[in-house]
């Protein structure tokens, strides 16, 4: 019962996060300066051509009535329609997910395959040569550019061994070979540069629980230095790392534009760099909303996790 | 101190909390999948389909009223014109197989092609020719300027369309077929809202789907006019990083792209594994000077900067070389070149001129913009060449509907940018250059040129028109209304499997002859 209380009070606060975000991004979108009509009609502008096409879009009415109009609507699930193509807003989103939410999965997965390992073996060997290493190759992986490691990896997997596909998207269930073929290199692009970044969060984490009383209470009962690790100290340290995780994926649900065009990937982030150019109200408004959807429910499942690896901790 | 538990088996809460946290996990995973697409098909490399790469999505499919290069890369294989232009960009038979002009050169009859179908198999009828025209000029579509001439369109039978024009227009089929903006579209397509993310048309590959973001895929008309095409159909691909399309043509993926690495074009040219194009083409960028502000206004003035600006530094800036400077707008080896090369890199003269005029700018304000990131780079050149004549420029770079708006309301004291896609001389000329004209945001006004660029419109002796023209080049150039700099070439690449294919200048993507052969790499 507390749990659904405690997603219940969650999700009124959600509701309440979400339209706050939307005001924001309503204004926002309308303060940038650029007119959507006047890109619409790019160089082949027309006073009338201007007037008609600004009234078709509704764009000629106050901004709160547009706005109030759009909350009426977006609460029904309709998001309205593309300025550029007429498409409904839901469904370019809907396109657009799968392929994001497969890069974030396969890049968080990938980046705590390495990052924890790398991390509770760094902080567990501190100052050691490998230790080192770890925080040499870690620095490194923070500092490189991501589409250069992208190209880098086209070059070597795709042009050279021929192992891969330099580019592009399969959906999951329609192909999954060739979804795992396509999502491998971006995956890789992102989950490393997120590895790089965790790692450095896990041994520090690892690091300030092992100087802790009661880890040196169970090494001196003489517990087994991979039991007092395991137990221990990762156990412990799991809150942190669950923090840096859930920004992590976060980050990459919300789009890594750089990684899309390298890897031309069909994901939320390109979608939104090409809207705010083209000053694409609705898609911005729908693809920012679908965006801070996904933030709140990573937080919520972070949140739900802290209470599950620390019982301590009580969601309320 | 109060020790906290290190372990514990799981407790009803933890249970509860571990399933939620489980369903959302599932959930995510879930997501995946589930919002794919409903069309499950699997068109591509299997199918033997042609894999294009441009370097961006359409903004919309609705030839008429799309402004965007990508759309019409993809457009010019689903839609057809009355008539269109060959190789070198003369006007041919298209849907209209012949036409008659009335003996005063109001009145001009065409007479379709028998059998055309749209994708759908309607037949294609003077009735939606007529509808296709009546759209963009009683619309005011943003291509009406093209019909501008155009009083009436009629369609005395299903196979007859007569079009009275206000006076002789001797660009009429240049505007008819210059371009997929006035292709004949389906009446059905646009009153049901499809035609903008399904369009039929009666070109040689039908509209099968797109994925946003990823790809759109034609596949082959049988029964196109012309004969059916030799491919089963194309996938054009969007990649908009150079680097990543280029190593896709290297490993096979794809078979054709116009997303070429400029800085890569000469090692290229060397490079027997793809086959590189490079042709000059009837684009040009310029640069303009706000004549509403002084001390711009002044001839003299525009001139000292013609005669400061770098041509070749700037070609090689933002082309690595893969262009040809040229101080007019129409480049050498098309039917409307006029030779012309008054200014050269002369900073003494520029000093000389500015004295003559009296007034030294010292400041310049450069608007350019993002969306074409080549007036970015020229402005750095552009910057130097100025400072030795004492002008401090402030290159001030902002995003295309930004610039779009500045343009408009005259904030600039200069600006760069480029026209595409120009085939007939009015194209170059009236809406840049005539007092007044739609899109002479530098105020420029001189009744000679408007008298020329008039006379053009209606002149339909070739060789007078052709002098016509020249000279109002002449005039353009000499007072500076635009500072021509360059025209880009077309750069394509592809592999060695694609035959039946040709870069075209005008930037036509038309793959209706081609053929693959052999197997990928």
């Amino acid at each position: 019962m507390i749990i659904l209380r405690f997603l219940a009070r969650r999700l009124a606060y959600s509701l309440v996060v979400l339209v706050g975000v939307l005001i924001v991004v309503f204004a926002l979108a309308h303060l940038v300066p650029g007119d959507p009509v006047r890109i619409a009609l790019g160089t082949r502008y027309t006073p009338e051509a201007y007037e008609a096409l600004r009234h078709a879009s509704g764009l000629d009415r106050p901004l709160a009535a547009q706005f109030v109009s759009y909350l009426g609507h977006a609460a029904t699930g309709n998001l309205g329609v593309s300025f550029r193509n007429g498409d409904p807003v839901a469904q370019v989103l809907a396109e657009r997910l799968p392929a994001t939410v497969s890069l974030a999965v396969v890049g968080i997965v990938l980046a705590l395959v390495i990052a924890l390992p790398a991390g509770i073996y760094a902080a567990s060997h501190e100052g050691r040569l490998s230790d080192v290493i770890v925080r040499v190759t870690s620095q490194f992986g923070v500092s490189i550019p991501d589409f250069w490691l992208g190209i880098l990896l086209i070059s070597l997997f795709s042009t050279t061994l021929g192992w891969l596909p330099t580019s592009g998207y399969r959906p999951l269930f329609d192909d999954p070979a060739g979804w795992l073929r396509h999502v491998i290199l971006p995956g890789v692009t992102v989950g490393l540069v997120a590895a790089a970044i965790m790692t450095r969060y896990v041994r520090s984490a690892v690091l300030e629980v092992s100087a802790m009383g009661y880890v040196r209470t169970a090494r001196s009962k003489g517990l087994p230095p991979r039991v007092v690790t395991l137990r221990h100290v990762v156990r412990n340290a799991l809150v942190p790392i669950l923090t840096i995780t859930g920004i992590q994926l976060a980050t990459i649900l919300g789009g890594v534009i750089v990684v899309e065009v390298v890897f031309a990937w069909p994901g939320l982030g390109r979608l939104v760099y090409l809207s705010v150019a083209a000053r694409d109200y609705p898609v911005i408004q729908g693809a920012v909303l679908l965006i801070a959807v996904l933030f709140l429910a990573v937080n919520l499942v972070v949140d739900v996790l802290y209470a599950l690896v620390d019982p301590r901790i009580r969601l309320s | 101190m109060r020790r906290p538990p290190m372990h514990a088996g799981p407790g009803p809460e933890e249970t509860d909390m571990r399933l939620v946290a489980a369903v959302f996990a599932a959930v995510l995973v879930l997501a995946v999948g589930s919002c794919a697409p409903a069309q499950r098909i699997n068109l591509g490399r299997d199918a033997g389909y042609l894999i294009a790469a441009i370097s961006g999505e359409p903004d919309q499919l609705d030839p008429q009223k799309t402004s965007a290069y990508f759309s019409f890369e993809v457009l010019e294989n689903v839609f057809d014109t009355l008539v269109e232009p060959d190789a070198d960009l003369t006007m041919r038979p298209a849907l209209a197989q012949s036409w008659d002009i009335a003996p005063d050169q109001l009145t001009w009859t065409f007479h379709l092609r028998p059998g055309v179908t749209f994708h759908d198999g309607s037949p294609c009828t003077a009735a939606d020719v007529v509808y296709s025209y009546r759209r963009v000029i009683d619309g005011k579509l943003a291509n009406a300027d093209k019909l501008s001439a155009v009083t009436d369109v009629t369609a005395t039978d299903d196979r007859t369309v007569r079009i009275t024009v206000a006076h002789p227009a001797p660009n009429l089929l240049t505007n008819l077929g210059g371009f997929k903006g006035v292709a004949i579209v389906q009446r059905r397509n646009v009153e049901d809202g499809q035609i903008a993310s399904h369009p039929i048309g009666t070109g040689p590959f039908a509209f099968v789907n797109q994925r946003s973001g990823d790809a759109i895929t034609l596949r082959a008309n049988p029964h196109y006019w012309a004969g059916a095409p030799r491919i089963p159909g194309v996938t054009f691909r969007f990649i908009s990083e150079p680097s990543t399309a280029l190593a896709a043509l290297q490993a096979g993926e794809i078979d054709w792209t116009d997303t070429v690495p400029p800085q890569r074009v000469a090692q290229l040219r060397g490079d027997d594994s793809i086959h590189l194009a490079v042709t000059p083409s009837n684009d040009y960028w310029y640069l303009a000077m706000n004549e509403a502000r002084p001390p711009w206004q002044d001839v003299r003035v525009r001139q000292a900067v013609a005669y400061a600006i770098d041509r070749p530094s700037i070609v090689q800036a933002t082309s690595y070389g893969a262009a040809q400077a040229n101080q007019l707008a129409i480049p050498q080896g098309n039917p409307w070149y006029t030779p012309y090369d008054k200014y050269r890199h002369d900073i003494d003269h520029a000093k000389q001129l500015l004295r003559e005029a009296g007034t030294v700018p010292t400041a310049m304000d450069l608007l350019v913009t993002s969306e074409y990131p080549q007036t970015v780079t020229a402005a750095q050149v552009i910057a130097d060449n100025l400072a030795p004549l004492g002008i401090r420029v402030t290159i001030r770079t902002v995003d295309f509907g930004t610039w779009l708006d500045e343009q408009h309301s005259g904030h600039f004291d200069m600006l760069m940018m480029g026209w595409l896609g120009n085939i007939d001389p009015d194209d170059f000329y009236y809406a840049q250059h005539h007092t007044g004209g739609a899109s002479n945001a530098q105020k420029f006004s001189d009744p000679r040129v408007d008298a020329l660029l008039d006379a053009g419109r209606t002149e339909t002796d070739q060789q007078v028109r052709h002098q016509d023209y020249a000279q109002a080049a002449t005039l353009i150039a000499d007072q500076v209304s635009y500072l021509y700099l360059y025209n880009p070439s077309v750069v394509q690449a592809w592999s060695p499997r694609l035959t039946g294919y040709e870069a075209r200048r005008d930037k036509a993507i038309r793959f209706r002859d081609a053929a693959l052969g052999g197997a990928r790499p």
